[in-house]
């Protein structure tokens, strides 16, 4: 194992560099740092720029790059193919990447194509006398596991975004670029198109949520309550599981354990009773204030303030009272 | 066409329990078909009406596991292959993987794989893309839409955060599917007396040809508890709704939520 600790450096559709990337190049700094290792910048693409110079100045003191037309789009068999490569010939000890759905399907792919695990969705990573370890949830976040990869083998850990802090540039810091050429690999799959997807809502970068449930009684009162709510206080609109299969609103929305997993800064939750599964999607937010007119829900047990009352009632208000607070 | 969807069975709510030894305790809670299987036999289910062939149901898991599997053949699926061992029982996702790659292979006439984009317990989402990668096939994750499926070719969208991307496939393939695909049927009370003492035919690690070394994991569990309680929250009083609509305003005003 080369002492070595590579970041999967993700693009925002202007080509950016994305947060979760600058993210991972901080932690991996100081992973680096306290075990005497050095920090790779792994940039696959199609005309990746000055990726390179943005990585070094994020933490990178290596770019590996491979900069060709056949990765122009993401697809599986081109971008595990090229990191595949790279990792056999360099074999660092860790690779990190982001966990969208496209991050998700690439770490999986290449952990197996490195015939290692992947710690999926991971919330932290360490390094020990050598040994990675990483925490991930699971069971709707009511289990935390600290998985440790076997020594000899590249760990691959996808890590949730906001895990760890954006560190300070240093612009002007510099590092070495190593290209390599695209490896041939069979590519099985090809993109045809890609559309933005109609009424996306990507509740998981929401700083703010405000969800209704059944408690809101019809379709017509979820509207004509939640997103003006939501509006006030400048965040997106989600729903339970029950509103979402009585079709009021789109699964988009919908969060919990078969919905979106979600920490906000703040959710607020409006006649939701509280199940386990709902809990299982919202449980890790950092606020949480709950409006229900019962006040046995178990949402409250979870709520960091519990307003017990009619969401007709207190729903209206709220809005009311937040727009004339902030001045919106 | 041959089909297979990949089954996990589920604790219907995550309420489990730690055991000593750091495995999950589900005891007392419901097992049921991992969600978005259901939605992974249903699709299965609607391509074999048009093109024919078989279905079949894979689930790599103990005994016990025959009833969810008797639910997705009660729902129409042809055919069931339970993959079950002792020495399954330590399986990480990628060994997981690797016996269903050796059970795909020796069925030999696969042309598609069907999965969950994720299992609502593990949760890892790497079944799938571990044993695309095993089979040496494409693989098409989180598809929302099975636009055409042919002999040699399938075309998907993958329904991803922002976007909708069109893939098109060589087959044979493996694709996960996300809510929302299609909607599951219930089985038919006649379909499920009709299976009841259908015999589900189980491979061992013998009969899959896998040694010790094949199933080691390249993970290792070393801790597991459960998450932090959350810090005591308070109920807002007041004389009536504008009072404790104020007193909330106040308390994110402080916490500079808003
Ligand atoms: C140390 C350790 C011990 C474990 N012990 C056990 C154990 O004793 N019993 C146990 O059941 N699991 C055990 N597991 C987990 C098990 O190996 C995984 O659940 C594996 O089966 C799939 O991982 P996943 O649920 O994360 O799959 P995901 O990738 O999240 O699942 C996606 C899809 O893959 C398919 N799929 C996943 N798992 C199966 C399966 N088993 N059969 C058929 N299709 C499947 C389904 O279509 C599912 O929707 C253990 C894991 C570890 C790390
Ligand atoms: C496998 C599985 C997966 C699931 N996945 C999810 C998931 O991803 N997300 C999810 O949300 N659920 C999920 N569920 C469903 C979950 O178990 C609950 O059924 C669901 O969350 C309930 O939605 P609810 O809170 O809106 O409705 P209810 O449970 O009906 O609660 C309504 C609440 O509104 C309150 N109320 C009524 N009137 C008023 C009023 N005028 N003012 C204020 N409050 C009022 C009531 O006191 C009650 O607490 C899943 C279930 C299963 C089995």
């Amino acid at each position: 194992m080369a002492n070595e600790i590579w970041v999967f450096i993700e693009r925002t559709a202007h080509g950016d560099m994305a947060g979760v990337s600058k993210e991972l190049l901080g932690k991996a700094r100081e992973l680096a740092d306290a075990n005497g290792m050095k920090v790779g910048a792994l940039i696959l693409g199609a005309g990746v720029g000055d990726l390179a110079n943005t990585a070094f100045s994020y933490g990178a003191d290596t770019a590996y790059v491979v900069d060709d037309g056949t990765l122009a789009q993401y697809t599986t068999d081109g971008y595990v193919g090229a990191a595949a490569a790279l990792a056999k010939k360099y074999q660092p000890a860790l690779i990190l990447t982001g966990a969208s759905f496209q991050m998700r399907d690439f770490s999986a792919a290449l952990a197996a194509e490195l015939d290692t695990g992947v710690a999926a969705d991971s919330t932290n990573v360490a390094i020990e006398n050598g040994v990675v370890s990483a925490v991930r949830s699971s069971h709707g976040g009511n289990v935390i596991n600290t998985l440790t990869f076997a020594p000899g083998r590249t760990a691959v850990v996808s890590v949730r975004k906001q895990s760890f802090p954006e560190p300070q540039a240093s612009p002007g810091r510099s590092g070495a670029v190593v290209t390599e050429a695209m490896p041939s690999v069979p590519m099985r799959a090809k993109v045809v198109s890609v559309a933005p997807k109609q009424g996306a809502v990507n509740l998981s970068d929401a700083a703010i949520i405000v969800s209704g449930g059944r408690g809101l009684g019809s379709p017509e009162n979820y509207y004509k309550l939640i997103p003006p709510l939501a509006e006030a206080v400048g965040g997106a609109y989600g729903a339970s599981r029950a509103i979402v299969d009585a079709g009021w609103v789109p699964y988009e929305h919908q969060v919990g354990q078969t919905g979106k997993t979600v920490s906000p800064k703040l959710y607020m939750a409006v006649g939701i009773s509280g199940a386990i599964q709902h809990l299982a999607g919202m449980r890790s937010s950092r606020t949480i204030v709950a409006i229900n007119k019962d006040p046995d829900a178990p949402i409250f047990r979870v709520a960091t303030y519990g307003v017990v009352g009619d969401a007709n009632e207190i729903v209206p208000l709220l809005t009311e009272e937040i727009k004339k607070r902030t001045g919106k | 066409m041959h089909i297979v969807v990949c089954m996990k069975q589920v604790p219907r709510d995550n309420s489990v329990k730690i055991n000593a030894d750091l495995t999950i305790n589900a005891d007392g809670i419901e097992q049921i078909m991992n969600l978005f299987d259901e939605y992974a036999v249903e699709e299965a289910l609607q391509w074999n009406e048009k093109l024919g062939g078989k279905v079949t149901i894979l689930s790599i898991g103990p005994e016990d596991w025959k009833e969810q599997i008797r639910r997705a053949l009660a729902m129409g699926a042809t055919d069931s292959l339970l993959l079950s061992d002792p020495a399954f029982t330590k399986l990480d996702t990628f060994g997981a993987a690797r016996v269903a790659a050796a059970a795909i292979k020796k069925l030999g006439d696969v042309d598609l794989v069907l999965c969950g984009r994720n299992s609502t317990d593990d949760e890892t989402g790497a079944f799938a893309p571990a044993l695309a990668r095993l089979l040496g096939w494409a693989q098409l994750t989180y598809v929302g839409k099975v636009v055409s499926l042919e002999s040699g070719k399938i075309v998907a969208e993958r329904h991803l955060e922002e976007v909708v991307e069109t893939v098109e496939a060589s087959l044979p393939a493996v694709a996960t599917v996300v809510k929302g695909i299609n909607e599951p049927r219930y089985p038919s009370l006649l379909r499920i007396r009709k299976v009841a003492k259908v015999e589900i035919p189980t491979w061992s690690a013998a009969d899959l040809g896998l040694s010790a070394a094949d199933l080691t994991p390249a993970l290792n569990l070393v801790n597991r508890v459960p998450p932090p309680p959350r810090p005591k929250g308070e109920v807002i009083e007041g004389k009536d709704a504008a009072e404790k609509v104020a007193r909330l305003v106040d308390k994110l005003m402080e916490a500079q939520v808003i």
